[in-house]
């Protein structure tokens, strides 16, 4: 489903991914750890082509994204990303907000996109939110609502950047659910995040990302058990 | 007290030249500034360059020496009175030149507006496929607007005033109409008092439409 072949990124001088390989399987959820810094929201976020990779090769959803002929908003459909800032369109009804992707990028009709849109605020538990406007509802509401926002367009991937960081934490749980509940679907998540329960608990596969390389990845119980790498150590120890 | 009630008329006469002048330089304007700010914000230099000019020029230089410039001086050199006739071409460049110079503080307020859209807004649309257009269309633009509103409706309140500012170069407006009464009444206090009234209850109801928009249109609804 997603295939990273030596990616790197620079910001100016700055080499902030300093070559990344790595795959990942079609309903895999596979947890990104790391200290803040090492490059995992920048990874993230090449992969949906929010950063430009300097140099290397990313092909995701069937589509190759470093490919200059490939059409990054066509690519885009297929990759639904849930940001840590949640980033609801501040003028737009919670309904709306999950609407206007399948009705302008996919010319969905209004009947059709608005059924779609209460069937998925039912799965997020947030019926009877269709008309409130996002800064009425609480952090962990707004969240769940980018995610149904997401999956409105259908993606064959779902990325999730810190999603629970911006939260208070009473709310993390209800944003963690839903996020289990999509995993146990079948849906394929790559998730950079600080909850290591979740990534015990739901992740396939955990990597540990610093200083711009993958240094180390596993299963949970091989990463937070039996750790090979005296940098995932240190972080570990810090952390848990 | 008689000198005003006699007088009224044709003070009110040129109010309303000034509201036509005001009305005009309004809409030309928002038209400028448009075509300005987007071409400010272009990621094609030359048309940055020129937008960055325009407004660099018209801020850094008095209205009313810009006017004396281009509605007196220019004429001197460029036959623009035959052309547009010696009537005509005194109004339409004061016209225009009020509209240019309000133009570049409008470019400054709309390229404002669209810079100061969260970026994270713009981060979710691309996320969610929408091309750079339709970003620009359904997110950005409706977002930005809102927050235009309150000081391009300011922008207006002070193009009002400063359509005061087109009488020294002999347009016939409130002020000019108020010069010519006291020549023949002497009434200068009177008079005076009266032409600042006319202003302040035009820019009165002007500001408290600005402010009321302000209550309604906030960027996120409660």
């Amino acid at each position: 489903m997603i295939s990273v072949k030596d990616l790197h990124k620079s910001f100016g001088e700055n080499e902030v991914l300093k070559g990344i390989s790595n795959h990942v399987e079609e309903q895999e959820v596979v947890v990104v750890i790391g200290p803040s810094g090492s490059g995992k929201s920048t990874f993230l976020r090449c992969l949906n082509g929010l950063e430009k990779a300097t140099s290397g090769v990313i092909e995701i959803a069937g589509m190759e994204l470093t490919n200059p002929k490939t059409k990054l908003h066509e690519l885009q459909q297929n990759v639904g990303m849930v940001f840590q800032q949640f980033n609801l369109f501040k003028h737009l009804s919670i309904l709306e907000n999950i609407t206007i992707g399948p009705r302008k990028v996919l010319k969905q009709s209004k009947e059709e996109s608005n059924a779609a849109a209460r069937e998925l605020l039912k799965k997020v538990g947030l019926t009877g939110k269709e008309n409130n406007y996002p800064d009425e509802l609480s952090g962990g509401q707004q969240q769940r609502v980018a995610i149904a926002r997401a999956l409105a367009m259908k993606p064959k991937v779902m990325l999730f950047d810190e999603p629970t960081s911006a939260l208070d934490p009473e709310m993390v749980g209800e944003v963690l659910q839903v996020m289990k509940d999509l995993a146990r679907e079948g849906m394929t998540m790559v998730v950079v995040t600080h909850e290591m329960g979740f990534a015990r608990e739901m992740g396939d596969r955990v990597i540990f990302m610093d200083d711009g390389y993958i240094v180390e990845e596993g299963t949970p119980s091989d990463i937070f058990t039996n750790a090979q790498e005296e940098r995932t150590k240190s972080f570990l120890a810090k952390i848990l | 007290m008689q000198v005003i009630v006699d007088n009224l008329p044709v003070l009110l006469q040129g109010l309303g030249l000034t509201l036509e002048y005001s009305a005009v330089a309004i809409v030309l304007m928002i038209i400028f500034g448009l075509i300005f700010a987007l071409m400010r914000i272009s990621k094609i230099w030359i048309l940055r360059g020129v937008s960055t000019v325009y407004v660099e020029i018209f801020r850094s230089t008095p209205l009313l020496v810009q006017l004396f410039f281009i509605v007196l001086g220019l004429p001197g050199v460029i036959p623009l009175n035959e052309w547009f006739g010696p009537r005509n071409y005194p109004i339409l460049a004061a016209a225009l030149t009020l509209a240019l110079n309000e133009g570049a503080y409008v470019t400054e307020i709309i390229r404002a507006g669209i810079q100061g859209v969260d970026r994270g807004q713009k981060e979710a649309a691309a996320s969610i496929g929408m091309t750079g257009f339709q970003t620009m269309r359904y997110i950005v633009l409706p977002q930005a607007f809102k927050r235009m509103i309150p000081p391009l409706v300011n922008q207006a309140a002070q193009t009002i005033k400063d359509t005061s500012l087109l009488a020294p170069v002999s347009v016939v407006d409130l002020v000019y109409k108020g010069e010519i009464v006291i020549a023949a009444t002497y009434a200068g206090f009177q008079i005076w008092s009266v032409v600042a009234l006319l202003y302040f209850i035009v820019i009165f109801i002007v500001s408290k439409v600005a402010a009321y928009l302000e209550r309604r249109l906030q960027v996120d609804k409660r």
